[in-house]
């Protein structure tokens, strides 16, 4: 077996220095009646790599994906570019392979990668302090919760309906076994209701969940909103999903938040069916001995020399155990790495390109639309919800987007089930062309005049293999 | 003498806010170069986020310079306990990168997305049979995130019965600390249980423990000082008859993967840490992941959204009454979850059994060779991993900690040190099934040199360990006195 060093030579010397007599001898100690004869687990015969290859190779074709479709997908993933150089780096087989930099002496590298990645996430946010990552956007969230409340040591948790649906059902989740209350806040209409989010938070309340950019694209001020929670001493957490967006607009550290979460996905990290991808943790540094997470700081060595160690552990687990601020161990070090390079190569300017590309596709591809469609009111940022008619119209769209190998948003009934099924939730990045606008809006007219010509067609759902682009 | 140190070309290298040249011009980049509506002007960020940006050249140099500072499986041995390092399959690495695998969105309609499913599916059964216990998600990003999960599982099983005050987790001094921090997060309490004089759970103390408020137990087979629980069909039995259910930490599956499964000696709900016992990379901390295997007991209350297989296609179940919901943002850690697949492959039926062999192999051989040199706290057969003290060594003034530092010039990465906390100065080895016994003869030569030189006094070098690296000994409690987590141009 080819991962396997040993010669049978070596199992035998070996077996002779320990003082058994075969390999089974080595296992002696669990119950004879749990032993498993080998090879009769029901499980294919190994493959050989080029079999592995193969194997995996017709999995991915029989996929589609951004390579070759027009992909205008948003809901927490998004499609950017992600340089050469990021893959590239995170190749490397001393940041893939290192293990958690607890030995810092022979870790520097991830380490001083991780203060990199903290401190151009805490100027990208705008907040004082980031931590070394949590699994993803939705753990993030629901993390921000249980640090306010620790924080203010109240436990009312007040949520915006306008937060991503997945970041609020994996909070709530969490907060379900605690002590506390959970109160949702509904929304109306597909934007941000700040004062009937205000109306919501009083004196017991720990801290109040936004999300800005909101779940919807829409991009709103937060001022009246620190102003409520000052008034009634709670914590105010922004939650945001692409976090591209702050190289354009105003950063939640800009609005006083005392807690910014979310997802660095679109910081040159794909979309990877869903994962792995970074969960961005920052909060203010007076609240940081209550923060989850593994951090990593600045320190000085022997020789008194500059050097990087994880810090603060007495926070955490393998210290604290039960009292710990969080069960988190493993996290996503090595997407920090992949979005320190990403930002190492972006800059400002080139966050900021990306930012306005993003931008100005979402913009052109609202201005380009029919009467019969409309795209969300108010300020929006890369994504927005465009409505139809009626579940029929939008339905033969989707079809007709398909066949034109377009994947043209997602219906929101399926994220959102108190949605009306006639939505379709709609993002844009940098990698979306003028060619991709025209195109989805040439596919927006076939299907309306269709339609129109004969409402009760029925829709044939897409199935057919598109033709490769790019 | 057959070891070396590290001593190649390093550079150092300044933050990368420290470089004096600021990129002349941004990377090319794709798009609509058109405007940006002004209601969204109107929210402009006033003043650059201050990014420095290097240019490729400068990026890249400076990235491959600070990977130069790491110790990495693939430059040396990991010899760390209850992290199972082991080489990870370089195949893995480019079949994830496929585009239609690494660039498919989550939220694509199912029918485009079945190749990847149909995968992510397979991968479920093969973990179902491995464990012996059918049912899975692949939702839990890591190992401490599927302790939550399956604990919130074995919540719902109780209070599904309308058993609601079964809110006590009985969890062993020699646990991981997930354990009872998971717990916890899942609203529960945790009562800790004292090891046996040999480092195993004593049957007695474990029943004087369970009453009708038990939740659970939870277990790590083998446990953290190396040793098989033995009584484990007891144990679990025990468990069962006071009305709790058994989790399993499968951090250290790699002692019984292909041997043994736990769902046959009674374990109910087990996680699967894959960048462990499947050989996805560390990263430097994660991605990891956690997939948690169930059996039918626990099977109603799985995560949604979940795989399931029809008739001719694969199928996201995004609701489901009896689910404890979702715990995770996606159906899971997809990219981390196919390196586990490939590397199950790649063993097959035939050859997974392997893995537990040579692992334990090369951990009793490593404690064999050691044993007269250091203190052996349980001694016997180990499984995957061996536990040593520095109780001899501290005799002549030498820490557990000077060990590890002193392995680090000779060449290697320490072993995990004080852990378990059951035994004072604890040095945990796991050297898996993917090193060479010369690997581990240079290992162990290192570290009987190291114990001679305690014997004749000379510690020098061990006490100033280590000298080869880029940094020496660094100052953790200035770090954590007053911590600076960022960077701020004036510092």
């Amino acid at each position: 077996m080819r991962f396997l060093p040993h010669t049978d030579d070596d199992r035998q010397a070996m077996l002779e220095t320990i003082g058994v007599d075969g390999m089974r001898d080595l296992f002696a100690d669990i119950p004879a009646e749990f032993h498993r004869d080998p090879g009769s687990l029901d499980l294919p015969v190994a493959l050989s790599e080029a079999c592995i290859v193969r194997k995996f190779t017709e999995a991915a074709e029989a996929n589609r994906h951004a390579g070759n479709t027009r992909c205008f997908l948003g809901n927490g993933t998004y499609c950017h570019f992600v340089p050469a150089v990021v893959d590239y780096v995170i190749s490397r087989g001393e940041f893939l392979t290192a293990y958690t930099p607890y030995q810092p002496e022979i870790a520097q590298g991830t380490l001083q990668t991780l203060f990199e990645f903290q401190s151009m996430i805490a100027r990208l946010t705008g907040m004082e302090v980031s931590n070394a990552s949590m699994y993803d956007a939705s753990t993030s969230v629901a993390e921000a919760a249980l640090m306010a409340q620790r924080v203010t040591r109240k436990s009312r948790i007040v949520m915006a309906g306008s937060v991503n649906p997945r970041y609020r059902a994996v909070t709530e989740n969490y907060l379900s076994r605690l002590d506390g209350e959970y109160v949702q806040v509904a929304m109306d209409g597909f934007a941000t209701s700040l004062d009937t989010v205000i109306k919501a938070i009083d004196d017991q309340t720990a801290c109040v969940i936004v999300q800005y950019p909101d779940f919807y694209g829409s991009v709103y001020d937060l001022a009246p909103l620190r102003a409520a929670c000052d008034a009634h001493m709670c914590l105010l957490v922004v939650a945001f999903s692409d976090a591209t967006a702050f190289a354009l607009i105003d950063p939640p550290g800009a609005y006083g938040a005392d807690i910014a979460v979310g997802s660095g996905q679109s910081l040159g990290i794909p979309m990877e069916f869903g994962g792995p991808h970074l969960g961005l943790f920052t909060c203010k540094q007076q609240y940081v001995r209550q923060m989850p997470g593994r951090v990593c700081g600045m320190t000085e060595d022997l020789d008194g020399k500059r050097g990087f160690v994880l810090t603060l552990s007495t926070r955490e687990q393998h210290i604290r155990r039960e009292k710990a601020t969080s069960n988190i161990c493993s996290n996503q070090g090595l997407m920090c790495t992949a979005a320190a390079t990403y930002m190492t190569l972006m800059g400002d300017a080139g966050l900021e390109t990306v930012a306005r590309h993003s931008a100005a596709a979402l913009h052109q591809l609202i201005e380009g639309l029919p009467t019969h469609v409309q795209a969300a009111p108010g300020a929006h940022y890369n994504e927005t919800v465009l409505s139809f008619a009626d579940q029929a119209t939008r339905n033969h769209f989707m079809d007709e987007s398909i066949r034109q190998n377009i994947f043209a948003g997602i219906p929101l009934e399926q994220l959102d089930a108190s949605a009306e099924p006639r939505h379709l939730l709609v993002a844009t990045t940098e990698m979306i062309e003028e060619d991709d606008i025209t195109t989805y809006l040439q596919a927006l007219e076939v299907a309306l005049s269709f339609t129109h010509k004969s409402c009760h067609r029925t829709p044939t759902h897409g199935s057919g293999q598109g033709a490769g682009r790019r | 003498m057959k070891y070396s140190a590290t001593s190649g070309i390093q550079h150092e290298e300044p933050l990368l806010f420290e470089h004096a040249h600021k990129a002349a011009e941004s990377i090319s980049l794709p798009g609509v170069a058109g405007n940006v509506p002004a209601a969204l002007e109107t929210f402009a960020r006033k003043a650059p986020a201050g990014i420095p940006g290097l240019s490729e050249p400068e990026a890249v140099r400076h990235f491959v310079r600070l990977s130069q500072w790491n110790h990495g499986i693939e430059t040396g041995f990991y010899p760390l306990g209850s992290c199972t390092m082991k080489y990870n399959p370089r195949v893995n690495e480019q079949v994830v990168r496929l585009p239609g695998l690494a660039h498919v969105h989550p939220d694509q309609p199912e029918e485009s997305v079945q190749g990847v499913l149909a995968l992510l599916y397979e991968l479920q059964t093969w973990l179902g049979e491995i464990s012996g216990l059918p049912h899975v998600t692949l939702q839990p990003a890591a190992g401490a995130h599927g302790e939550l999960t399956g604990m919130m599982m074995i919540r719902a099983y109780h209070d599904s019965r309308n058993d609601t005050k079964r809110r006590k987790v009985l969890v062993p001094d020699s646990a991981h600390g997930t354990n009872p921090a998971s717990a916890v997060l899942a609203g529960m309490h945790t009562v800790e249980i004292k090891s046996g004089a040999n480092g195993r759970i004593d049957p007695d103390v474990l029943r004087a423990n369970l009453d009708d408020e038990t939740a659970a137990l939870m277990l790590t087979n083998p446990n953290t000082t190396g040793m098989f629980e033995s009584d484990i069909a007891d144990i679990c039995r025990l468990v069962h008859e006071a009305g709790g259910l058994v989790y399993g930490d499968g951090a250290n599956l790699n002692a019984l993967v292909g041997i043994a499964r736990p769902g046959d000696m009674g374990i109910d709900c087990l996680h699967i840490n894959v960048h462990k016992t499947f050989a996805t990379p560390h990263g430097g901390g994660g991605p990891g992941a956690g997939p948690v295997a169930v059996n039918d007991t626990l099977s109603p209350f799985l995560p949604v959204p979940r795989i399931e297989q029809a008739r001719d296609s694969y199928n996201i179940v995004k609701t489901d009454d009896s689910s404890i919901g979702p715990v995770f943002g996606s159906i899971g850690q997809t990219g981390v979850l196919l390196r586990a697949a490939a590397y199950i492959a790649a063993f097959g039926r035939e050859h997974l059994h392997k893995i537990a062999e040579d692992a334990v192999l090369n951990a009793n051989y490593v404690r064999v060779r050691l044993t007269d040199a250091y203190h052996v706290p349980f001694p016997g057969l180990c499984k995957h991993e061996c536990l040593l003290t520095d109780e001899i060594q501290n005799k002549h003034g030498v820490k557990t900690l000077d060990i590890a530092k002193r392995l680090i010039d000779l060449g290697f990465h320490p072993m995990t040190v004080y852990f378990p906390l059951i035994v004072h100065g604890a040095m945990l080895i796991e050297p898996t099934e993917t090193e060479s016994k010369n690997t581990l003869d240079t290992f162990c030569d290192a570290m009987l040199e190291i114990a001679k030189q305690c014997e004749t006094g000379d510690t020098e070098a061990i006490h100033d360990a280590p000298m080869m690296p880029i940094r020496r000994r660094l100052d953790e409690t200035q770090a954590a006195r007053k911590p600076v987590l960022v960077w701020h141009d004036d510092d």
